[in-house]
């Protein structure tokens, strides 16, 4: 195979032990084994999303269970990259897994000088780029060249944004993409609309069609998928994902009930 | 952090939720206002974990609530050892003041049974008088008030414990104003905690004087001061 002139040639691999990782926004920004033993058995962490300033609950933030299990609105808060890093920093080195960072890409701007603060932080594996509902392909292309440096950047977006993103993963190549939940609408308590991720088992078979069509494109994908038993990552891994992103199955009091796998 | 195994001993109706009794070791049993995420063994489709909370009974007897419709007396659960902060009654207080605020009194009832070990006086103050089959449960220590008797005399209690959903807080403010009442005091603020702490999610941030803090982690029960007359 020759080697496309216009497409960078990047000495990297993401190389996870355990084909199972947490997603965004379910164990926080550091990895506690003491509240969730469990964690020791993923192949990675990832953090909550962090953003290059800091943020505040949402007002209108909601838990909202359905039939399929929850919506969720949190609005992201985080302390900021500065202050989180400064929090957080020795305790993602001296981690017993690996961390991968998620940051919110507000703006291409913003996000070169955000990966420009992780570099030279240890033990960081990879970040990955929280993108908004709204982007489109320059977007995408803008946001990962803004990104590009010494850490490998993962995309995450949502199966609603495979078919307006596709083509231009396929030109970027990541080294991996994160297909994380899909977005939805329901009642608040007051009758207002919110908007919010979706979470629970009723996403499975959206999330698993969604990594088919990106796996059979020749993408490297890390799922979630409202796993919530070893049937749906044995599924998922069957189609060819990397690894399985662990969602709201976390926060059950003991997850390795379900996924052996994990026990410590 | 270990998971702990009980099974539920029995079922009764409490109001209008319903509550059971939960054999675990005392050395577990929670506070009045923390919480013990629970989940039936196997119950893999119960969903998220129940937040079970202490409730009026016997001292020596665990009564929690709410329980699922499901669940039935045999079941086993897991559960995690109590999180989060309950109220703390110094054991000085002796004219305690309980305000459940448009929820049920069966929360903060079981804080009646401690004021009462240590002969405090309790007042229980309702927006209503509380339903015939609440009164078979309230000791007949505890005296029942109508909430606006509260500040018609503001220097009596030394101690407030109140129990309100997190959307209630500014219609509680509008309602009473807690400054006048020169007593110290806690409120258990009732509002989703589904990472139960794991997360930071910050779905259950309450607005204090400290800035937001998370009801999971930091609360439930929090200083009514830190809680109470915040602006915005």
């Amino acid at each position: 195979m020759w080697l496309d002139e216009d497409k960078p040639i990047l000495k990297r691999d993401l190389v996870l032990n355990q084909p199972l990782v947490n997603a965004s926004g379910i164990l926080g920004f550091v990895p506690n084994l003491r509240a969730q033993p469990a964690i020791s058995r993923l192949g990675a962490f990832i953090t909550n999303p962090i953003s290059r300033r800091p943020r505040q609950p949402a007002a209108n933030r909601a838990y909202l269970p359905f039939p399929g299990r929850f919506l969720f609105h949190t609005g992201h808060p985080n302390p900021g990259i500065t202050r989180a890093i400064a929090r957080f920093g020795r305790r993602w080195a001296g981690a017993p897994l690996p961390v991968i960072v998620h940051l919110l890409a507000e703006s291409p701007g913003t996000l070169t000088e955000m990966i420009h603060k992780l570099e030279g932080l240890e033990n960081i594996l990879a970040v990955e780029l929280g993108l908004p509902p709204t982007c489109d392909p320059d977007m995408l292309s803008a946001v990962m060249a803004a990104g590009a440096g010494e850490l490998p950047l993962i995309p995450c977006l949502s199966p609603e944004q495979v078919p307006t993103l596709l083509d231009t993963l396929n030109d970027l190549q990541p080294i991996a993409l994160h297909l994380v939940e899909p977005r939805g609408a329901l009642p608040g308590p007051g009758g207002e609309i919110i908007t919010g991720r979706l979470y629970g088992p009723a996403i499975f078979p959206v999330m698993l069609a969604a990594a088919q069509v990106l796996i059979n494109a020749g993408l490297r994908v890390i799922a979630n998928g409202g796993v919530y038993d070893p049937w749906q990552v044995d599924a998922l891994m069957k189609v060819g994902v990397t690894a399985v992103g662990l969602g709201s199955v976390l926060w059950q009091v003991d997850p390795t009930a379900i996924f052996p796998d994990l026990q410590p | 952090m270990t998971s702990l195994k009980a099974t539920i001993i029995e079922i009764f109706q409490l109001g209008s939720e319903i509550a059971g009794v939960l054999d675990l070791p005392v050395k577990y049993w929670p506070l009045t206002g923390q919480y013990l995420p629970c989940q039936r063994v196997d119950g893999g489709s119960d969903g998220q974990p129940t937040h079970l909370f202490r409730v009026v009974g016997d001292l020596d007897v665990l009564n929690l609530a709410p329980i699922p419709e499901d669940w039935s007396p045999g079941d086993r659960l897991v559960c995690t050892p109590p999180q989060g902060h309950g109220f703390a009654l110094p054991r000085s207080a002796q004219r305690v003041g309980l305000i459940p605020f448009k929820v049920s009194p069966a929360r903060l009832l079981s804080l009646a049974g401690t004021a009462l070990s240590q002969r405090a006086a309790v007042s229980l103050f309702y927006e209503a008088a509380p339903p015939v089959d609440w009164l078979e449960r309230v000791s007949s220590q505890v005296e029942i008030l109508p909430l606006a008797s509260l500040q018609e005399n503001p220097d009596w209690l030394d101690y407030l414990a109140v129990d309100l959903e997190q959307s209630a807080i500014p219609e509680f403010m509008d309602r009473i104003n807690t400054r006048d009442l020169h007593c110290g005091g806690q409120v258990l603020v009732r509002t989703d905690m589904p990472c139960r702490g794991l997360g930071d999610c910050g779905v259950c941030a309450v607005h204090t004087r400290r800035g937001w803090r998370y009801a999971c982690a930091d609360g439930p029960v929090f200083p009514m001061e830190e809680v109470f007359h915040v602006a915005g």
